[in-house]
């Protein structure tokens, strides 16, 4: 009898402090932010019940988060698509024992590892329309010399920017697609790791088998790679889909703290409208459906997965 | 010859994205050792100190604008005060989030109690809420913490205030590593062997020492890597030092780089810009390069696990 006393009080200690952190920063709040988003508030006055009329607003009242909504779609799309085929790419370059794989990894893994204003910062200067930019200077030498410079350059370089500030880089309406190159540059890394990790995983004999049968390297990728590794994939798919709803950072700093309606994405978004315009309910309304969509997206993608699960 | 053009494509390929990551980086550490001065003539030149200065310019240009430019960082734009705020607000999150979840994740594994399952999914289902979901009700929750905090410890004369300190910043990367850091380590405490537990328990050790002096001992593999993942996310967490530090005194560096970032471009200083990133970069990238056998590991570990 004291013995089970003993054991039941290890228990409650021990899982104690995890649970009540938990509860009281990550479980209440999560359960207050949907309230928040059914009431009208300003953060300081009494705050007024107004059912789903915040919800409504998002998508009437102006066009703002149906452009913030396309932006993460649009890393997802792009962005999310590109990383994987390319950390796929190099990660069966290096499965298929290349000299130096062991330097490449973990080289191709330093952005992973940096902090997302430095980069961002890093490639506001890569941008820029000054001397600084190699990206323009390299479309201006890709394009003959500085007479012709007008056609490739009005997508990434702002016009009105004066010359001697390499900052405000890149036109608001354009920032989106000028974040992608910069996303997939930080993230393959860490996805390349990862499918590696899966791929190496694989029995050897697949492969001798697949060989005799004459199957050649992209046969092989496509029917013994692929296929074996899907969970893994699914993993990394879920992972970046989060990401993309997430993505705050860069757009925080590459609109110097500022992002405009051109420029917003949904957690951007967020933050203004109610750090900025005390408008707790529209933020809280942004936040429960970034929510959602976390939720959704990550259920669609492991249960499209589930199909058959592969034995071997 | 097909293969061997195969093999020199590859080759090609992995040596050109080996060069866009690596020499970015690699101007970013040759232009913190420039002048501004220097990085206008030439932004992408290499810094005097390698090559000599030419004529015109002093002798110890090269040797004095890495001198201003890093002074300038770490004393003059305070990266010394961010840095040890960093350094600060990592060690106890890590020592917090490490110490709560190998208890709990441990209780989890090896404790059949009633309510076990419902307790661990719990804790997991916190990985599917996305961090700016809280971020709104927390700043709200943190300003009546610290009001009703403040009012119960008064005759203690103890003042409580979640806003704007590093206690506040600790508390949240506490309460938000935990889902992960506990699923992690409740798969490693499962796969260590039970007889172990009961051995210490026959020679009268409590369940207490049998935890730290047998089973955490043993878990060290899981807590080394979990403790990696968590450094590296917290050390770069910008959101949420954004919003909840305000003070310049209380700032980590994610923050004092956008900050600086800002004076730079009005000074036009770019040397101190340099500097400031390369001070970000290095700890991460060292701390990477000396543990990333363990990072792998775990990333492998996570992928089979899936």
């Amino acid at each position: 009898m004291k013995r089970n006393r003993e054991r039941s009080l290890f228990i409650v200690s021990f899982l104690a402090p995890a649970f009540i952190l938990f509860t009281a920063f990550v479980a209440v709040p999560c359960v207050r932010a949907l309230l928040y988003s059914l009431e009208k508030w300003d953060g300081f006055s009494e705050p007024k019940w107004v059912g789903y009329e915040n919800f409504v607003l998002l998508f009437n009242e102006s066009d703002i988060f149906l452009i913030a909504l396309r932006h993460n779609l649009i890393l997802i799309v792009a962005g999310a698509t590109c990383i994987t085929a390319l950390s796929l790419f190099f990660a069966a370059l290096l499965h298929r024992r290349v000299h130096g794989a062991g330097l490449f990894r973990v080289t191709f893994f330093f952005p992973n590892v940096i902090s997302s204003v430095a980069i961002s910062l890093l490639w506001v200067l890569l941008y820029s329309t000054t001397d600084f930019g190699v990206i323009n200077g390299f479309l201006k030498w890709l394009a003959g010399g500085a007479s012709q410079l007008r056609l490739p350059l009005q997508w990434l370089g702002r016009g009105d920017v004066t010359v001697d500030l390499p900052y405000p880089f890149v036109d608001s309406k354009h920032l989106i697609y000028a974040v992608i190159p910069m996303m997939v540059w930080a993230a393959t890394g860490f996805y390349l790791v990862l499918f590696l990790a899966a791929m190496e995983n694989i029995p050897e004999t697949f492969y001798e088998a697949a060989v005799l049968d004459g199957a050649s390297g992209v046969a092989q990728f496509f029917y013994i790679t692929l296929p074996l590794i899907r969970e893994v994939l699914t993993v990394g798919l879920v992972f970046l889909l989060i990401g993309c709803l997430k993505f705050f950072d860069p757009i925080w700093i590459m609109e110097n703290q500022f992002p405009s309606k051109d420029s917003h994405v949904l957690a951007t978004l967020l933050y203004q409208k109610v750090f900025s315009e005390y408008n707790v309910g529209y933020g809280s309304a942004v936040a429960v459906l970034l929510f959602v969509l976390v939720f959704l997206s990550t259920l669609i993608t492991l249960r499209l997965s589930r199909r058959e699960a592969l034995e071997y | 010859m097909a293969a061997n053009f195969r093999k020199t494509l590859t080759y090609a390929i992995l040596i050109v994205w080996f060069l866009a990551v690596v020499l970015p980086l690699w101007w970013v550490f040759q232009n913190s050792l420039r002048s501004s001065q220097e990085i206008f003539r030439n932004p992408f030149g290499t810094p005097w100190l390698f090559t000599g200065a030419p004529p015109d310019v002093s002798p110890d240009a090269p040797v004095q604008a890495i001198r201003d430019n890093y002074f300038n960082a770490w004393v003059k734009s305070q990266f010394s005060s961010y840095f040890l705020n960093s350094l600060v607000v990592t060690a106890a999150s890590l020592a917090g989030i490490l110490a709560f979840s190998a208890m709990a994740a441990y209780v989890i594994a090896r404790f059949p109690f009633r309510g076990n399952r419902a307790v661990f999914l719990y804790f997991i289902s916190g990985m599917m809420v996305p961090a700016q979901l809280v971020l709104v009700p927390l700043f709200f929750e943190f300003t009546y913490l610290s009001r009703w905090g403040s009012r119960l410890l008064a005759p203690l004369g103890l003042e409580v205030q979640l806003h704007d300190t590093i206690t506040g910043l600790v508390t949240i990367y506490i309460a938000l590593s935990l889902p992960f850091t506990i699923l992690v380590l409740t798969g490693f405490f499962k796969s260590l062997p039970g007889e172990l537990r009961e051995a210490g328990i026959m020679d009268g050790c409590g369940e207490y020492r049998v935890f730290w002096h047998v089973m955490l001992p043993l878990a060290k593999p899981g807590i080394v890597t979990a403790a990696i993942f968590n450094f590296l996310g917290i050390w770069n967490e910008y959101l949420f030092a954004l919003v909840f530090v305000n003070s310049s005194d209380n700032k980590t560096l994610p923050l004092g780089l956008a900050a600086v970032s800002i004076q730079a471009q009005y000074k036009t200083d770019f040397g101190l810009m340099f500097a400031g990133l390369v001070i970000v970069m290095i700890p991460t990238l060292f701390v990477y390069l000396l543990l990333q056998r363990h990072l792998t590991r775990g990333i492998t570990l996570g992928a089979l696990k899936g």
